[in-house]
């Protein structure tokens, strides 16, 4: 086979991309460009001026923009089941632009974070409706992506249920990631659909001691790896894990290395 | 007196057989235990950690400025890439506004660094093939890169040149048309290895219909850069969710069609004439003068909440996950490495295969193992 042809079938592929995953992906492109926040659009970012921002952050799949109804809402914004939401915003940036006044009331909620919930419920009602009331613990915004933590027992059925759910199509895992936050230990997904657009943020939360979390191989295969660096880093032993080893620390090795309270001399 | 084949009974077992630490077509330290049956292997699997360094341990002590140096040391091959990812992901938490000129400087020189990624994972691809020229001829062209950005940056690798809210130097006088310079040459230079190798017909009957895997099949285990879009499924970070400037830019997509090594090769190739085709409108669109740093607080504390940012690196979706507690210093720091994921897939990709396949695979998924290892 000549090189020409290689190249011919190649270059045809790029001008007329395979039928159904071209366009699929193209509407997710467009999508995602469309609801693009435009970093440069937003001058002044000290003031608290949220309403002048555009909307829909991370929120492509929103059906409507959520700009014109969302600051009218204005709900009062709970600060502690915002924790993304940035608390009387950058007190050094704000004193950076102007010489800021000592009190301030706290600044009206930024409408991508409002977006971000709203859809953060919308997962949830799918979530309880199949799972149970209990299974989703919280709802919120992780800086302008929804974010909905998910009851531990409930973790590997949930983000199944999410990864063929029609509504969702969760198909995509980007990150996998934990933090030992002193009292317990979090594991958080970012999770992207392919065919829809959503881009948002499922958590999970164990206790330190026994750590324990079901595994997410049999959805995602490629969590495997991001699981033993877990296992091994942070200490959660996920269970059903085909392969649970240490992977970048020796086998011999004891304790946790990103656990807040390691210290390389035990 | 029978004969001595005629009693021989021929014993028939399995085999393991190291691959690396040390070896060389594993890039760095990379340790592969393999399972064969006779030529066949039955099983694979990867080693990894031996140069695992605690980047995100010792990020948690270190100020945000601090810690792109250790970036740096990642993905060597694309610093700029690194040091941009972490940057980037700072600046949207602290929204911050960066100045036209900086961004078009970190355009540049992430381009010229993902063209000089590309070129060393080719020259290196064919090297592990047996082609040893094209290795040494990469070279040629990296050179100009590096020395470019090492006017730019002071360093030659490890540039540590992005910083929280813009860049470090402004290009010295004349560098700008260096780069303009460059860029004719390093076209034709392109089209040379396109010759040189695409036409190889050993090369490509080497690498066609080896390791070939769906878009599915990359989905699941999270593939992201030339290692998903060599399925023919288009998805780049710069297109599908864009950053920096990158919206203003005109450039293509390539995508392969079969999945397998050829078109995660051939896709190098039509990569570096994208980057050319962006850097070259970066160029030419880049402000004359302008700050170089936006308005950044001199100390720069994220406000407390998490945050996670992507962006297309040269390997693939690189991200930085950060749990801020409003301080000057993360309180977790998490690294999405494109290598550590594609790499993943590997065990499945050999098994079956035969043992003169996995220097062509593993090849192929195009991994550094310092930023496999973080």
């Amino acid at each position: 086979m000549s090189d020409e042809q290689n190249k011919d079938t190649l270059t045809q592929t790029q001008a007329e991309n395979p039928a159904e995953t071209g366009t699929l992906s193209e509407k997710a492109a467009d999508t995602a460009a469309a609801s693009t926040t435009s970093e440069t659009a937003t001058p002044e970012k000290a003031k608290p001026t949220p309403a002048a921002k555009p909307a829909a952050a991370q929120a492509p799949a929103d059906p409507k923009p959520a700009t014109p109804e969302a600051p009218t809402e204005a709900k009062p914004a709970t600060p502690e089941a915002a924790p993304a939401d940035p608390k009387p915003a950058t007190p050094e940036a704000t004193a950076a632009a102007k010489p800021a006044p000592a009190k301030k009331a706290p600044p009206p909620p930024d409408p991508r974070a409002l977006a971000a919930k709203e859809i953060a419920e919308k997962l949830k009602q799918s979530l309880v409706s199949a799972l149970g009331e209990a299974s989703v613990e919280e709802t919120g915004a992780a800086h302008f992506k929804p974010m909905v933590r998910i009851r531990k027992e409930d973790w590997a059925t949930a983000v199944e249920l999410l990864r063929t759910h029609p509504e969702w199509k969760l198909n995509y895992l980007e990150l996998m990631a934990g933090t030992d936050y002193k009292d317990y230990i979090e594991v958080v997904i970012y999770l992207q659909s392919i065919e829809l657009g959503h881009f948002l943020c499922l958590k999970t939360r164990t206790d330190r001691e026994e750590a324990k979390l079901p595994s997410l191989v049999s959805s995602h295969a490629g969590v495997n790896w991001e699981e033993r660096e877990i296992y091994d880093l942070l200490g959660v032993n996920f269970t059903n894990h085909p392969d649970l080893r240490r992977i970048m620390m020796w086998d011999e090795f004891k304790g946790h290395p990103l656990r807040k309270d390691y210290s390389e001399w035990d | 007196m029978s004969s001595l084949l005629e009693n021989t009974n021929i014993r028939e077992e399995e085999m393991i057989l190291n691959v690396g630490p040390q070896h060389p077509s594993t890039h760095g330290v990379f340790r592969l235990v393999v399972k064969l049956d006779a030529e066949t292997i039955v099983e694979a699997e990867p080693v990894i950690g031996y140069l695992h360094r605690g980047t995100e341990k010792l990020a948690e002590d270190l100020q945000y400025t601090q810690i792109i140096p250790y970036t740096d040391r990642l993905d060597y091959l694309s610093a700029m890439l690194n040091n941009y990812a972490l940057c980037r992901t700072v600046e949207e938490a602290l929204d911050l506004e960066i100045p036209e000129r900086a961004e078009h400087l970190r355009v540049i020189v992430m381009e010229l660094n993902r063209i000089g990624s590309h070129l060393l994972a080719v020259g290196s691809y064919l090297l592990d093939l047996g082609a040893m020229s094209p290795f040494l001829y990469v070279f040629q062209e990296r050179e100009q890169i590096v020395q470019l950005l090492n006017e730019i940056s002071g360093a030659r690798l490890t540039y540590n040149y992005m910083r929280v809210g813009g860049v470090k130097w402004d290009a010295p006088p004349g560098w700008l048309d260096r780069v303009r310079e460059f860029l004719p040459f390093m076209k034709e230079r392109i089209k040379m290895y396109d010759k040189l190798i695409t036409g190889n017909e050993i090369f490509v009957d080497r690498t066609r219909k080896i390791g070939i895997y769906d878009t599915e099949k990359a989905l699941s285990y999270g593939l992201s850069g030339i290692n998903l879009r060599s399925t023919g499924f288009k998805w780049d970070l710069r297109r599908n969710k864009p950053y920096s400037i990158y919206d203003r830019f005109d450039f293509e997509i390539p995508v392969g069609q079969t999945g397998d090594c050829f078109d995660r090769y051939y896709l190098h190739i039509l990569e570096m004439e994208q980057s050319v085709r962006i850097v070259e409108q970066a160029v030419a669109q880049i402000p004359s003068s302008g700050a170089i740093l936006g308005k950044v607080p001199k100390m720069i504390r994220v406000p407390a909440g998490e945050y996670y940012t992507g962006i297309e690196g040269s390997r693939g979706e690189l991200g930085f996950y950060i749990v801020s507690d409003g301080k000057d210093k993360p309180y977790r720091l998490k690294i999405r490495k494109p290598s550590f994921v594609n790499l993943q897939i590997l065990p499945e990709l050999l098994r079956g295969q035969s043992m003169a396949n996995l220097i062509a695979i593993l090849g192929a998924i195009d991994i550094v193992l310092g930023e496999v290892d973080g």
